[in-house]
């Protein structure tokens, strides 16, 4: 709980991971590939086939220095040569050493083009930045090859397409689950944090199944192969030798293994520090209108500042753990090499052994060391990956809207209905008591009363934006709890008081309620919404680009974007929540009639503050408290003279 | 996504190189490479000492190893006082085939292995001091233009902010800023580092024998071809590959800000669609930048490891001929005086040094380029315009306040439709003054150049007569409060909220400020009373409460001139009349503007400003213009629904 007050998780809380739940989380993570079987699959092939070409490279050096150079005879040490290695020994026996040297320098070319030999392996990654996010940017679209030329390249290429396409399909999921969130959760969770996981944490998934599934399997073939070489051509002379060679790997990794608990804990508090960093920025960003009104420009960039040098610094502190990993990996390194380097100038001295066979077998331990670090660094890298896609999966698991459901909604033709529902966001604070009510779906009815009154709760619940903690809902007598929420909302539209417009053009954002409508349907649902006089305004119509969350329009225009939005999607059920607030009256006159020739065989609900709006609605239903205190036409409400409606009445005409 | 093709910048005249370019960010990078520039320096001369400390002692133990304990050469006079062996070790003059013994041979070799434990212990640790000083210095240098850019895009005007995306600026702010860590990298000290060593290596085979040296000026040629054939290529690349990430970033940040719109249209699908859409489109860009990358890293080094190939086979020659090196006696300290085994080594190593520098260069210059895009998006937004700008020297806020004049305003958005005109009336202490007019007549705007969210184009707004353009901009808009339309609230508890950017401000003063807002009762009601949180953009109130927590907002600040836009359309009657009377109690030394279409709050206005497309259409009292039977008596009649009900 620290973690989270201290940062900006607000629904996703437990942030330590013990080792079980870091292994579940792994083979979750490497069960993925099963979405990417055939990019999988050539990988493999090709990783394995490039581990191949380097182990012969060590031979070819100890002719060109024990034949060529030094002029030995070819059986002249102890050693065995590997079988791969005896065609083209049979084939440079007895010639003069230049010509040897020439046969040597042709298969090097060779395998330099077609493997880049002696030439390091391929990655492309450009560099990255100094904080968890700019890494995982990069991570995103990672590829390597532990070889180069022609099949180096095609092995990159294959990789990066590996990367991408895993990483898209998990975020892809992941940002479907956050649409799908409930809505009160929504409220809870940041969006800057949602950005980060989406955009930063979802692409460390490709480097756990490459450091778990690939690197580590070719890494351990590479050095098992390694070690048999050591001890077919060496092992009689030279057994020292080979036991050295095997103990490498696993004590380096027995000494960087501790590290990872650490590592885990450190990675999930500076992911947690820079999505913070996100929210700050996001926030201040959007809202900018309220931050240069209220003079508040500086404090919101001191806050960032804040935030962002925090992120930084624990994403240092994480960065010392692979620091450490590396001092750990090299001094076991250098101690093997060393001990080994003992063993073999001794009998290089005793003459037992080729200064030639020192160069293979120095090359031989070397490659193993290395294998030996990168064994370790990728389980302690690996925890990053691990803090990253929890917080993946956290949400992918999240419970959602989508989780609900198994019936089918039937039909909605004749009425909904509420049956003693109640509501309330937290336990102690009822919304909504006891409601009762039943709507046609060929009225006009306004939800009415003071500000606070459950109005806006109580049209939430149609829609299932919330759900009642008792009570039912019946959509032509079917009770709809266990319905999927699309197939809910397919019948209802909600227009919000707040209103929402995308960056792009109003047809655009008018196309998102119905993308198959046609210039006609877009026109007319205008023309019902009292947009068209504006629209006309505009330099390119439809086609003009509204803008950040709108903000070229003024807030009435917006207002009736909405509105034409939500007359578009044509559904049986339109709700609409303070449609008239920021409308002039001519416009709100011009709205609302078009809205009573829309409530032909539907049902249309508003919520309104409006006398002019509410007047004209065929039914009228007062709320206060959460409770319903009068049903009614107007003039029938007005008529009774205690009634709260008409209290409600007079004192807006005084 | 066909805003893609409208963006200027996509792509444009970044596949022309110049070096005058590069020259120029550096400059702009300047000044936040300088508050580093000591731990820079420190970091540079330790980097610099250690490249040699790897350096000359791998020369000369690769000589010990090689010639002396693996083939039992006698040592130099150098290399056996370093080692402290005695003169039995070295080579007799007189006598020039002597050997070293056995018992020699593995003396040479414990003693090296005595110098080389110290040599790697001091190596692993000072690597890993100077890596995480980098860290701690580059990310110092981040979070400082990081700072930089936040707070410029704090100040750009709604202008800029209404026609760019927060996921663009989020991008920028992000990803683009971390470029300028790796400019010294990669623009500086690795190719310096490189080409150190490239010289170094090209030299020491120079000495060796000059042929090696022509033989890489050869391999040079097809490598410049292919960095004059990919280099353009790899920008655009880079620059598309930013752009349509950050693209991205705005889809998510956006479908998460108008969630619930999603939710009520059913979109989630559509938005799914467009989402992955623009993903796929980013991934896309990037692996053409790292296909373009791999096909050039890969091409330079098989190129250069070729070279190396057969430089070693015309090696094996010399030594198989024993012919001397170029410059045998004077690198004789080394020990290389003719090709044998030893100086086979030492030179394929060399150039193997060369090939793998050369490789290096050509990473560096590839991912340099991509640097280069990075730093000019973030540049490119630290240099756009501010608009608003604060006079040279600004003229306090005036003490006690005597009036607001605006004078023949003249505003548009776009130079194709005028949103105001002709603005002329003034306002004076004391009074409430009523905004009204049809939906985008222009009485938001109106207010925001006020606050100078914008500037006018003509005409000027004065304070006391003192033009609001002399004025700072923060001491203007600290003494003016405005509670907006769009009750913009942040994800912070009530209290927080209110107080927003405001330091002293005690409890009290909050409490009085809700209680005129009639905000006190709801808030004392929450779970937490002041200190509940509200949640993303305030989403767990209603309207209406958001609207009163506004209007607090504005309140506490108690300033002498406070603009409510449209501050109570989401109240029922009863609270705003009562919001309306606590204003006017409290606004009585000071100038309230309230654009309103609510008649209760009008009629209560001391003044009418009728606006219709952005002229004054009428002005006075209610009285006064409902006598004028003009258009706010039509205006009036509407509300009241006197002409719809026929």
């Amino acid at each position: 709980m620290v973690h989270a007050q201290r940062y900006d998780d607000r629904v996703d809380l437990d942030v330590e991971l013990s080792f079980y739940q870091t292994l579940a989380l792994l083979g979750r993570s490497v069960f993925l590939l099963s979405q990417v079987k055939l990019l999988f699959f050539w990988k493999l092939i090709f990783s394995s086939v490039a581990i191949l070409p380097p182990l012969a490279v060590p031979w070819l050096l100890k002719i060109v220095v024990d034949q060529v150079i030094l002029q030995a005879p070819i059986e002249g040490t102890v050693a065995r040569w590997p079988p791969f290695m005896i065609p083209l020994i049979r084939y440079v026996e007895g010639l003069s050493p230049i010509d040897v040297m020439a046969s040597v320098t042709a298969v090097y070319l060779l395998m330099l083009i077609f493997f880049g030999m002696r030439a390091a392996g391929q990655i492309a990654d450009l560099p990255r930045g100094y904080d968890a996010a700019t890494q995982s940017e990069q991570a995103l679209s990672y590829g390597e090859s532990s070889t180069g030329g022609l099949w180096g390249l095609i092995e990159v290429l294959l990789s990066i397409k590996l990367t991408q396409k895993l990483a898209n399909g998990l975020r892809t999921e992941l940002m479907g689950r956050l649409t799908r969130l409930n809505m009160t959760t929504l409220d809870e969770q940041r969006i800057g944090d949602s950005v980060y996981r989406v955009m930063y944490d979802a692409p460390m998934l490709p480097e756990i199944c490459f450091k778990l599934a690939i690197s580590p399997v070719m890494i351990l073939i590479g050095a098992v192969l390694s070690v048999l070489m050591i001890g077919y051509s060496y092992g009689e002379v030279l057994p020292e030798i080979v036991w050295i060679a095997s103990a490498l790997l696993p004590v380096t990794l027995v000494m960087t293994l501790p590290l990872s608990a650490l590592a885990r804990r450190l990675n999930q508090i500076s992911r947690a520090a820079g999505a913070t960093t996100t929210n700050a920025m996001e926030q201040s960003i959007d809202n900018i209108a309220a931050v240069q009104a209220l003079n508040v420009a500086q404090s919101e960039s001191k806050a960032f500042e804040e935030k962002s040098a925090e992120s930084f610094r624990r994403h240092r502190f994480a960065a010392v753990i692979d620091l450490a990993v590396y001092a750990i990996s090299y001094t076991s390194i250098f101690i093997g090499v060393g001990f080994a380097f003992y063993i073999m100038t001794e009998r290089v001295v005793e003459g037992t052994v080729s200064p030639g066979d020192y160069a293979v077998l120095l090359a031989l331990f070397f490659t193993l060391g290395f294998a030996a670090r990168d064994l370790g660094l990728y389980w302690i890298q690996l925890q990053k990956n691990v803090s990253a896609i929890r917080r993946v999966f956290f949400f992918i698991d999240f419970t959602s809207e989508a989780d609900r459901g198994g019936d089918s909604l039937r039909s909605l033709n004749k009425d909904i209905v509420l049956e003693s529902v109640n509501f309330s966001y937290s336990e102690d604070v009822p919304v909504l008591k006891d409601i009762n009510l039943k709507f046609g779906l060929n009225e006009v009815v306004a939800i009415v009363g003071p500000t606070g009154a459950g109005k806006s709760t109580l049209a939430y619940v149609l829609p299932g934006y919330i759900r009642p903690n008792t009570g039912t809902i019946k959509f032509d007598n079917q009770d709809v709890s266990n319905v999927p929420v699309n197939q809910i909302r397919e019948k209802v539209t909600y227009v919000f008081q707040e209103h929402m417009l995308f960056s792009e053009s109003i047809r655009s954002n008018l196309l998102l309620a119905k993308p198959d409508a046609t210039e006609e349907d877009l026109l007319s649902a205008c023309k019902m919404a009292g947009a068209t006089d504006f629209l006309e305004d505009l330099p390119q119509g439809l086609d003009t680009n509204v803008g950040k969350s709108g903000d070229t329009l003024s807030v009435g225009q917006k207002q009736r974007l909405s509105i034409a939005r939500g007359i578009l999607r044509d559904t049986p059920v339109l709700i609409l929540d303070e449609p008239t607030a920021a409308l002039d009256p001519k416009t709100e006159n011009m709205l609302v009639s078009g809205l009573r020739q829309f409530a032909r065989n539907r049902l249309v609900i508003v919520i309104a503050h409006r006398l002019s709006t509410i007047k004209e609605a065929d039914r009228i239903i007062f709320l206060d408290d959460g409770k319903v205190l009068d049903i009614g036409d107007h003039d029938t409400l007005m008529k009774n003279e205690q009634g709260q409606y008409r209290r409600f009445v007079e004192l807006q005409t005084n | 996504m066909n805003r893609l093709a409208n963006q200027d910048s996509l792509a444009g005249n970044d596949s022309k190189f110049s070096f005058a370019l590069i020259f120029q960010l550096l400059r702009r990078c300047w000044p936040f490479y300088k508050p580093q520039l000591k731990h820079l320096i420190a970091f540079s001369a330790f980097a610099f000492f250690m490249a040699l400390v790897v350096l000359v002692p791998t020369l000369i133990g690769t000589d010990l190893i090689e010639n002396k304990v693996l083939l039992g050469e006698p040592l130099e006079p150098l290399q056996s006082d370093l080692l402290f062996l005695d003169e039995t070790y070295t080579a007799q003059v007189e006598n020039e085939t002597n050997t070293l013994s056995r018992e020699q041979r593995v003396v040479v070799r414990d003693r090296l292995i005595f110098w080389g434990f110290f040599y790697v212990l001091l190596l692993i640790i000072s690597v890993s001091v100077a890596w995480y000083y980098s860290i701690w210095i580059f990310q110092r240098i981040n979070q400082d233009l990081r700072v930089h850019l936040l707070a410029k895009l704090e100040r750009l005007s709604l202008r800029y902010h209404a026609m760019s995306q927060t996921g663009d600026s989020v991008y920028r702010v992000y990803q683009d800023t971390a470029a300028i860590t790796r400019v010294l990298e990669n623009l500086i000290t690795t190719p310096l580092r490189i080409i150190f060593f490239l010289g170094f290596s090209t030299a020491i085979l120079g000495a060796f024998s000059p042929s090696l040296v022509f033989l890489i000026l050869f391999a040079a040629v097809p490598i410049t071809i292919l960095l004059k054939v990919y280099t353009p290529k790899i920008r655009v690349a880079a620059r598309l590959s930013r752009e349509l990430n950050s693209l991205l970033t705005s889809n998510i940040q956006e479908t998460l800000s108008v969630i619930r719109v999603v939710k009520a249209n059913g979109a989630e699908k559509e938005m799914m669609k467009r989402f992955q859409y623009g993903s796929t489109a980013a991934l896309e860009a990037a692996y053409s930048l790292r296909k373009y990358m791999s096909i050039l890293t890969i091409g330079v080094s098989t190129i250069s490891v070729a070279t190396v190939i057969l430089a070693e086979y015309l090696i094996v020659g010399w030594a198989l001929e024993g012919k001397a090196t170029f410059l045998g006696a004077a690198i004789a300290v080394v020990g290389f005086a003719v090709w044998n085994l030893g100086a086979f080594k030492a030179a394929v190593a060399r150039g193997e040094e060369a090939a793998d520098s050369t490789r290096q260069l050509a990473e560096v210059w590839s991912t340099a380029q991509d640097t280069l895009i990075g730093l000019s998006r973030s540049f490119e937004l630290l240099d756009s315009d501010v608009e608003v700008e604060d006079a040279k020297s600004p003229k306090p806020f005036p003490q006690s306040l005597d009036g607001v004049a605006f004078r023949n305003l003249v505003f548009s958005y776009s130079e194709t439709k005028k949103v105001l005109s002709g603005i002329n009336f003034s306002a004076s202490p004391g009074s409430i003054t009523a905004v009204v007019g049809g939906t985008g007549s222009g009485k938001s705007t109106l207010m925001s150049l006020l606050l100078r969210l914008y500037d006018p184009e003509e005409g000027s707004i004065e304070i006391n007569g003192i033009n609001i353009r002399d004025l700072s901009v923060t001491d203007l808009r600290n003494n003016i409060a405005i509670a907006l339309q769009q009750n913009e609230l942040f994800a912070m508890t009530v209290k927080e909220n209110i107080v927003y950017g405001q330091s002293r401000i005690s409890d009290i003063d909050i409490v009085e400020a809700c209680r005129i807002a009639c905000a006190h009762e709801f808030i004392s009601a929450l779970p937490r009373g002041y200190d509940t949180e509200l949640g993303e953009r305030g989403g767990k109130l209603s309207t209406g409460q958001k609207q009163r927590i506004s209007i607090a907002r504005a309140v506490v600040r108690s300033t002498p001139i406070l603009i409510l836009d449209e501050p109570t359309a989401s109240l029922d009657a009863e609270t705003e009349r009562k919001v309306i009377e606590n204003l006017a109690r409290w606004g009585k030394e000071r100038i309230v503007f309230i654009i309103t279409h609510r008649l209760s709050t009008i009629r209560s206005a001391d003044q009418i400003i009728l606006i219709h497309e952005g002229n004054i259409s009428e002005s006075g009292t209610h009285d006064e213009l409902m006598n004028n039977q003009g258009p706010y008596r039509d205006f009036v009649d509407a509300e009241l629904g006197l002409r719809a009900k026929n």
